[in-house]
């Protein structure tokens, strides 16, 4: 199937949202769908969700990549992190169901900075790679107090106890990982 | 203007890994609106949270999510249902100026007294357990209640300024404060001071003044 010019394997996905934006392409969408549904559910299963309500919020999530993708700005975000944080928000907004009927992402800031130059010359993959190598410079243990703090919403009590060490390590180590990626990711944003 | 107190970076990484509840969640986007540095920062953590997405490894999906899902969106009107959705103004919900954007959603009680020179007003945000939200208003030069907290409090101060043992705050700065924090602020002379602040627990006063308060003070 050709979109824009360009054959479906050869788009990558914030491409892919674009073309959903743009012609409400299903094929852009089932690959959307391929590739990061079972990483949604993933990422809700690591948050602690049972595995029914994760498929299910994973799929709400999907639909909610369809009814927004004209909303994506790809010169401000890849195609990952606007992904990441409609998931997130969907999260929330679920988990806060029992008193408040909300739609997605409506209580949760759009987390977007007006103010950040566009960059436009990076590809989805490029810019994904450049965070990836910023991590690469951060020794394993900071990654994994930063991840347990992003995907299963420990505080930094409850990391210290997972990880049997005592929470002024772990206190330091976001410290200084956060001191390094706030240098990192400087650049990055 | 200089933004010289941000939130932590716990507060941080929780506010973007979306764990913070919706009032702290408030109080915190209060901040990063207007302060460009914790924007910057938490954009480049949504980068990572993003990049860290995309390396978990993948839970299959249920055999027929696939199918159903593309079900679900034939369903869906042509004309994009949240377009409309996003469109749709904002309820009025108050009438007091220069707030935040992220209390635009929101609506809010009446001013009530707190004390000589010292109001309230309530976010009124669904029951958030022992969280309150509100507005809280000195005027120039007044000495707050001094005061202690059950749990932690967080405050973003939006217009004018205090200041306490902990240091000058003003317009744009944020003040995480724990439950063994014992601070007495005092507004700046120039203006009056306006805050969002989320607290947990109840505000206990202290000293004369503040015990004859107490009974009065439901924050």
């Amino acid at each position: 199937m050709a979109m824009d010019g360009k054959p479906l394997v050869e788009l990558d996905f914030s491409q892919m949202i674009a073309a959903v934006a743009r012609h409400r392409d299903r094929a852009a969408f089932a690959a959307l769908f391929e590739h990061f549904a079972p990483r949604i559910k993933a990422y809700l299963l690591r948050a602690g969700t049972d595995g029914t309500l994760a498929d299910e919020l994973a799929q709400e999530a999907m639909l909610a990549i369809w009814r927004k993708a004209d909303s994506f700005d790809p010169a401000r975000a890849t195609a990952a992190t606007w992904i990441f944080a409609i998931a997130r928000n969907l999260r929330i907004d679920r988990f806060r169901k029992e008193w408040r009927d909300v739609s997605v992402g409506d209580d949760m800031p759009e987390i977007v900075d007006e103010t950040a130059a566009p960059d436009d010359s990076l590809s989805d993959a490029e810019r994904g790679a450049r965070v990836r190598e910023a991590l690469r410079q951060l020794p394993p243990e900071q990654i994994k107090v930063i991840e347990l703090s992003f995907f299963e919403e420990q505080p930094h009590a409850e990391i210290a106890q997972t990880l049997g060490i005592p929470l002024g390590t772990v206190k330091s180590r976001i410290r200084i990982a956060m001191a390094k990626l706030r240098d990192l990711v400087g650049d990055l944003s | 203007m200089t933004i010289r107190h941000h939130p932590s970076n716990e507060t941080l990484i929780a506010y973007t890994a979306g764990t913070l509840d919706l009032g702290r969640r408030l109080v915190v986007a209060s901040h990063v609106e207007r302060c460009a540095a914790c924007r910057g920062f938490v954009h480049g953590l949504e980068k990572v949270a993003g990049v860290m997405l995309e390396d978990l490894s993948p839970a299959p999906m249920s055999a027929d999510a696939l199918a159903h899902m593309l079900a679900r969106i034939d369903r869906e009107p042509a004309a994009r249902a949240a377009k409309s959705l996003a469109a749709k103004p904002l309820a009025p919900a108050h009438d007091e100026p220069g707030l935040p954007a992220c209390l635009a959603p929101y609506e809010m009680g009446r001013w009530r007294w707190v004390g000589p020179g010292v109001q309230m007003r309530p976010v009124l945000v669904p029951e958030t357990g022992k969280l309150r939200v509100f507005l809280l208003k000195g005027a120039p030069g007044i000495h707050l209640p001094q005061h202690s907290h059950e749990g932690s409090e967080l405050t973003s101060i939006l217009v004018g300024s205090y200041h306490h043992e902990g240091g000058d705050f003003r317009a744009g700065d944020f003040e995480e404060a724990d439950a063994d924090v014992e601070h007495r602020p005092i507004v700046g002379k120039d203006k009056a001071c306006i805050c969002l602040v989320a607290l947990e627990g109840q505000l206990k006063l202290s000293g004369f003044i503040g015990s004859l308060l107490n009974p009065f003070v439901r924050l």
